[in-house]
């Protein structure tokens, strides 16, 4: 039953004062309503319970984003996007940014706000397990002052939650105390665009001397609220990551969690898939760090050796070797790409030049190496023919044409031609290749550098997790 | 800024729809959606599922795509809307839409307006989109003739005549 609009009062003060006033006058009647991404889908069924609603839309004190040493501060009013394209986000909490792209299509993501999530506490929203990992803290506001208090104790049952009749989420602060960990984030739902989750999890960890240092875990869609396994981490954490600790942390998942039977799932399904999910996160977990690990203590000419085939440039490897050890994958990243940036052009060639041209892979036929640390240039063919496959599936006419570009480039530029061919079909890739023809030599040099660089960061992270 | 008003009160609201400036007056919840397709007859906005998922009632506000289905019109007063009527210069008709004609993009065209409005969306912070990036950037927008492949073309080959152009 659709709702009349004759029987519901809004306002929009356009303050935050002057909201936190009208909420203090007549406390628990007036609903706060931001993007309309959740109240409006109750109200169009005629299941909006609040008469009246005041308007947190687009608020300059809730929609920014503020950065100090210690945290970063996030106004409950900023939107998916705004959370997707912050850059400190993407970097350090790429939990918070992967769940801010899953969430909703473009639209609902242009309106749909953190703030909004949070209060909506729906059990399987996808960026709530990632702001439990991360340990945030919400500010809450009222005309009576602001109070701060732990994300993990703010939901107190299914759609309960501590917040006050006359209190709004203000903002969301994530410490910034994770940089060196591995993320790790996953949804299981039917698709991938648009659909809500079975179960999604988010996970950080760092493992030091062969066992886990540190672990968080969070999933969502396993119990009435977001789910901080508190009792799962207590038992990896100081443990070797072996069968037994796989297997007792399975256990401990599905002791922990009280999933249901609903329209998507079965809690049946559910356990299984937390276990799995939880299982996957602590194996990665372990494979990266035991890379790492073992490539750390090489010879430094093996060290070389082993790491090349990820950039394709001596310089390049050289210099990654002397910058051992590195203690995670953020901190190879890093090393990585400004090892990379402060390469001369020369150096850059050799990495271009060990690339099979696009659509010429011969690699396909060659069979996988191991193991992984002591990968070869081999291994440099098996990455290329896994991330050009969309060219050689591509029909004639268009590997046709692309050959006829790679030629005109190599006239051209004197080089092979350097794309992320990731995930690119050839059309693409021709219209990209078409498209760079034209630029002058030094634009064309910084652009193939880039992609080179995008290259390298894939290969690194395959790398970490063969 | 409005102030509290009675329950029931309709308000008056402005803002600018496809460059001209335009009054309402309307219940402050009524669905932007609907003060479009029935006040101001700008019926190219579709309403498919009303709940935010099908993406056919997508417009722009203030530069940025909004399923309008999910809009108290209250929250539109003093914004800068664009509508499918909007985009077409006199007769001659967006790239996107000539694009979408000659691809085959449009079969029944309930979601053709969205679909082009969020195109166009992307195509302003994408002006050569991957067809990765059309997937993502259209993933909001359903169409249930699954005319997905031609439409995913109409948005590459206007992207193709922009950089020719």
């Amino acid at each position: 039953m659709r709702s009349n609009p004759s029987d519901y009062e809004m306002v929009a003060p356009g303050s935050l004062h002057a909201i936190v006033s009208l909420m203090a006058k007549e406390p628990g009647l007036w609903v706060p309503i931001a993007g309309g991404t959740d109240v409006m889908v109750q109200y169009a069924a005629g299941r909006l319970p609040a008469r009246k609603l005041v308007s947190v839309w687009n608020i300059p004190e809730l929609r920014c984003i503020e950065v100090t040493a210690g945290e970063i501060r996030i106004g409950a009013g900023c939107t998916y996007t705004d959370l997707s394209r912050d850059e400190v986000i993407g970097r350090e909490f790429p939990l918070l940014h992967s769940a801010a792209r899953w969430t909703g299509g473009v639209a609902n993501q242009n309106r749909g706000t953190i703030g909004g999530n949070i209060v909506n506490a729906s059990p399987a929203a996808d960026s709530l397990p990632a702001l439990l990992a991360y340990e945030a803290e919400l500010i809450l506001v009222s005309a009576r002052g602001e109070r701060r208090l732990p994300y993990v104790t703010f939901h107190t049952g299914y759609k309960r939650t501590q917040l006050a009749a006359d209190e709004l989420v203000q903002t969301v602060c994530l410490p910034r105390r994770f940089a060196g960990y591995f993320n790790h984030a996953r949804k299981v739902g039917a698709r991938s665009a648009q659909a809500i989750s079975k179960v999604c999890i988010a996970a950080l960890g760092r493992f030091a001397g062969g066992v886990v240092e540190d672990v968080r875990i969070a999933l969502g869609s396993v119990a009435p609220v977001p789910l901080r396994l508190r009792e799962t981490e207590r038992i990896a954490r100081g443990k070797v990551i072996d069968s037994d600790l796989l297997l007792s942390a399975r256990q401990a998942v599905a002791a922990e969690i009280r999933p249901i039977d609903d329209v998507r799932s079965t809690a049946r399904y559910r356990t299984a898939v937390a276990g799995n999910l939880v299982f996957e996160f602590l194996n990665r977990l372990g494979s990266v760090e035991n890379v790492l690990a073992r490539w750390n203590h090489l010879p430094i000419d093996e060290a070389v050796r082993a790491i090349l085939p990820c950039c394709g440039s001596t310089a390049w490897a050289r210099v990654m070797g002397a910058r051992r050890p590195l203690a995670d994958e953020a901190a190879l990243l890093v090393a990585a790409n400004e090892t990379w940036r402060n390469l001369t052009p020369s150096e850059w060639l050799e990495a271009f030049q060990s690339h099979p041209r696009i659509g010429e892979s011969r690699a396909s036929s060659l069979e996988p190496r191991s193991p992984p640390v002591l990968s070869s240039p081999d291994q440099s063919l098996k990455w290329s023919a896994q991330e050009q496959s969309n060219v050689a599936d591509s029909e004639a006419a268009v590997k046709s044409a692309l050959a006829d570009a790679n030629r005109e480039y190599e006239q051209r530029f004197n080089r092979i031609f350097i794309v992320c061919a990731t995930g690119k079909s050839a059309a693409e890739i021709l219209e990209i290749l078409r498209r760079r023809l034209k630029n002058d030599a030094e634009t064309e040099l910084h652009e193939a550098a880039e992609q080179q660089r995008q290259i390298m960061e894939i290969r690194l992270r395959k790398w970490l997790q063969v | 800024m409005t102030s509290a008003r009675e329950r029931g009160a309709q308000v008056e609201i402005s803002f600018v729809v496809n460059g001209e400036p335009r009054a309402v007056r309307a219940y402050p919840m009524e669905r932007l959606l609907d003060v479009l397709r029935h006040q101001l007859q700008l019926t190219g906005a579709k309403e498919g599922c009303g709940e935010g998922e099908c993406g056919s009632c997508s417009v722009l506000m203030d530069g940025i795509l909004v399923n309008s289905c999910l809009v108290p019109v209250l929250q539109a007063e003093g914004s800068n809307l664009v509508t499918i009527e909007g985009l077409a210069a006199g007769e001659t008709l967006h790239v996107l839409q000539e694009a979408f004609l000659e691809c085959g993009g449009a079969q029944c065209g309930i979601c053709t307006p969205g679909m082009i409005l969020a195109a166009f969306y992307l195509s302003n912070g994408k002006p050569e989109p991957t067809v990765t990036e059309i997937r993502e950037g259209l993933s909001g927008n359903l169409c249930r003739c699954t005319g997905y492949s031609q439409i995913v073309e109409a948005v590459a080959e206007a992207a193709r005549r922009r950089s020719a152009a």
